[in-house]
């Protein structure tokens, strides 16, 4: 029952981790167009 | 090649070998050889997961992308996070809780074993000559820039390969990945330490010269059917692909599926949604300072070495004439990315933009004329952008990066073609010689089989791999084949979780959503194939439900798990 909160709470936590990330990382694509596309 | 080189690049193959044999202490039965017992950690299983996807291409062929068409090649990977988090709550659960060897043996407790045999042998097929491209296309492009003969290229990927896979089942596959990944990622951060030291400008004035080729942008968000990379279609179109490659495809579903638990399958997944676009996104990066190098130091007009001997013999002075003109544009556009260096005004910068903008776009123009010579020549795609990054490495990579880059890339078909190779086994013992010829018989025997599998599927792509070179055509046609049923197979996994769904509706559908792919791949109406999947998995569902209910009774087949 433990190891089964501990396994979602892992999931939960790694899913808004993968969600800040892709955030993040689309963020600084944008950066690099505007900044640098003539 | 530097004797260092070689020795870097065999030093690597052996330690593959014998890891894999190491590993096979732990397969005296048939679950651990291909899920070994269900009892890897989600990080292993995660980089696994991320190593087989990422191949060779990715590597030589990304990187080439990177230089020629800029960054936003990315756009294609923006729906594998969405992907993967649905797959986490749904398609994940499904197949570790009904603890399957395969995802094919799932669908025949949902449905009927027609289907289930029907979507296994299109994975075969698929996946069978697949196994081979992914072996040839690092080998035809080392044959070329190396000077190293094609068999040797194919047997230096596929034996070592082949052996450790067979020998050590899927924990060699997955140690090995890990250990891949991590030599794929060192490697790609090396280069771009080597490419900012090698440039003679800035890393700022590098993206600001990049830009004004437009390699830097990154989002096109036009709505286009007809136009391959957009947000859009990377949203949706590339949401439906991922969801069909790591859901309904073998090579993936095997990775999770030694996971300890649903929950460690679930964060495999994600590791590989946390990952893939910032890893892309490197890979492409270095494709743009690639182009940004090649700006201040003189590129050849074709980066494939034989295709440039090809080109001088056919046709002497057209290449001259060529030739020159490319160096006098190449002689203007580093003087213009001179400028724009060192320009301080807005107005200096932007007209030396424009300068660098016009020279570019004329040294393009002749490239792609040479280019269009060699493939009326040789009746082929001269497809240059793969050996962009390899001429790069053989020329600009100091001794020990080249032995470490070629390593790498190794490392990257290796990790596929292993992954594919322990799945094409799984799938052929499973879901046919178990299902079909044998029911009945000692593990002992069923591990033999395996192994004898695993051996033939290698012994298979490394013939495809070997007539590859001279198949080009043939081996796109069955590439397009494949991408006809890829998403029909996730409409039936899709159609697994509607209630009333039957396997009269999944068998039927399956045939509907390929036929109704085939019609939009030959033009009617005309859709880019990041559209096929949603294109094929909407049909199996509209079409498969709707059987499913009108079917008489009879014909509906319910099955135990229905």
């Amino acid at each position: 029952m433990t190891e089964n909160t501990n396994d979602a709470g892992r999931f939960r936590r790694t899913l808004i981790g993968v969600m800040t990330v892709q955030v993040v990382t689309l963020l600084l694509l944008w950066w690099l167009q505007v900044t640098f596309t003539k | 090649m530097h004797p260092i080189n070689w020795l870097i690049v065999i030093a690597w193959l052996a330690y593959n070998v014998w890891d894999g044999l190491r590993r096979s202490k732990n397969t005296h039965e048939m679950e651990g050889y291909f899920l070994a017992n269900r009892s890897l950690p989600w990080w292993a299983v995660g980089l696994s997961v991320m190593a087989t996807q990422l191949s060779a291409v990715t590597m030589i062929g990304g990187t080439g992308q990177g230089a020629t068409d800029g960054m936003r090649f990315i756009q294609f990977y923006f729906g594998l996070p969405i992907a993967m988090v649905i797959l986490g709550v749904t398609l994940v659960p499904f197949l570790h809780g009904a603890k399957v060897f395969t995802a094919y043996e799932f669908l025949e407790r949902r449905f009927d074993a027609r289907t289930r045999s029907l979507t296994a042998l299109l994975f075969l097929l698929s996946r069978g000559m697949s196994c081979g491209v992914i072996i040839s296309a690092p080998a035809v492009v080392f044959s070329a820039v190396f000077g190293w003969d094609l068999t040797l290229a194919v047997a230096l990927i596929g034996v070592p390969t082949v052996l450790y896979t067979m020998i050590g089942g899927v924990q060699a596959v997955t140690w090995l990945d890990v250990k891949q990944m991590a030599l794929i990622v060192f490697a790609l951060l090396a280069i771009v330490v080597t490419l900012l030291v090698k440039l003679p400008v800035s890393p700022i004035d590098a993206l600001h010269i990049a830009g004004a080729a437009g390699r830097t942008r990154v989002y096109d968000f036009s709505f286009s059917l007809t136009n391959t990379y957009t947000f859009w279609s990377g949203i949706i179109g590339g949401t439906f692909l991922m969801l069909s490659y790591f859901g309904t495809d073998q090579s993936q579903v095997q990775r999770y599926l030694t996971a300890r638990s649903v929950d460690e399958a679930r964060s495999s997944l994600l590791m590989s949604a946390y990952w893939k676009i910032p890893l892309q996104a490197l890979v492409l990066l270095i494709g743009v300072l690639v182009f940004a190098f090649y700006v201040f130091t003189r590129p050849p007009l074709l980066f494939n070495p034989a295709h440039e001997r090809l080109l001088i013999a056919a046709n002497p002075g057209t290449f001259e004439v060529l030739r020159e003109e490319y160096q006098a544009r190449l002689t203007q556009r580093d003087s213009a990315a001179r400028m724009l260096a060192v320009a301080e005004s807005d107005s200096a910068r932007e007209t030396a933009a424009r300068m660098f903008k016009v020279s570019e776009v004329g040294a393009s123009a002749l490239r792609d004329e040479a280019l269009s010579i060699v493939a009326r020549a040789t009746r082929q795609p001269s497809r240059d952008v793969n050996y962009i990054m390899p001429r790069f490495a053989i020329d600009h990579l100091p001794i020990g990066l080249l032995g470490l880059f070629i390593a790498a890339v190794l490392a990257a078909a290796m990790s596929s073609i292993a992954a594919e190779l322990n799945s094409l086994a799984t799938t052929t013992v499973i879901d046919f010689y178990r299902r079909w010829v044998r029911p009945e018989a000692s593990d002992a025997h069923f591990l033999f089989v395996s192994k004898a599998a695993t051996g033939f599927w290698g012994l298979f792509a490394c013939g495809v791999a070997l007539f590859a070179a001279n198949l080009g055509s043939l081996i796109e046609v069955v590439n397009r084949f494949g991408s006809f049923f890829y998403g029909s197979i996730l409409g039936v996994f899709l159609l697994a979780m509607i209630p009333r769904a039957r396997g009269i509706g999944a068998f039927v559908g399956l045939f509907a959503g390929m036929a109704a792919v085939a019609a939009v791949n030959f033009g009617a109406p005309s859709v880019s194939f990041l559209w096929h999947n949603v294109v094929g998995a909407v049909t199996v569902v509209a079409v498969g439900t709707l059987l499913s209910i009108v079917a008489p009774p009879r014909m509906r087949h319910p099955t135990p798990g229905s």
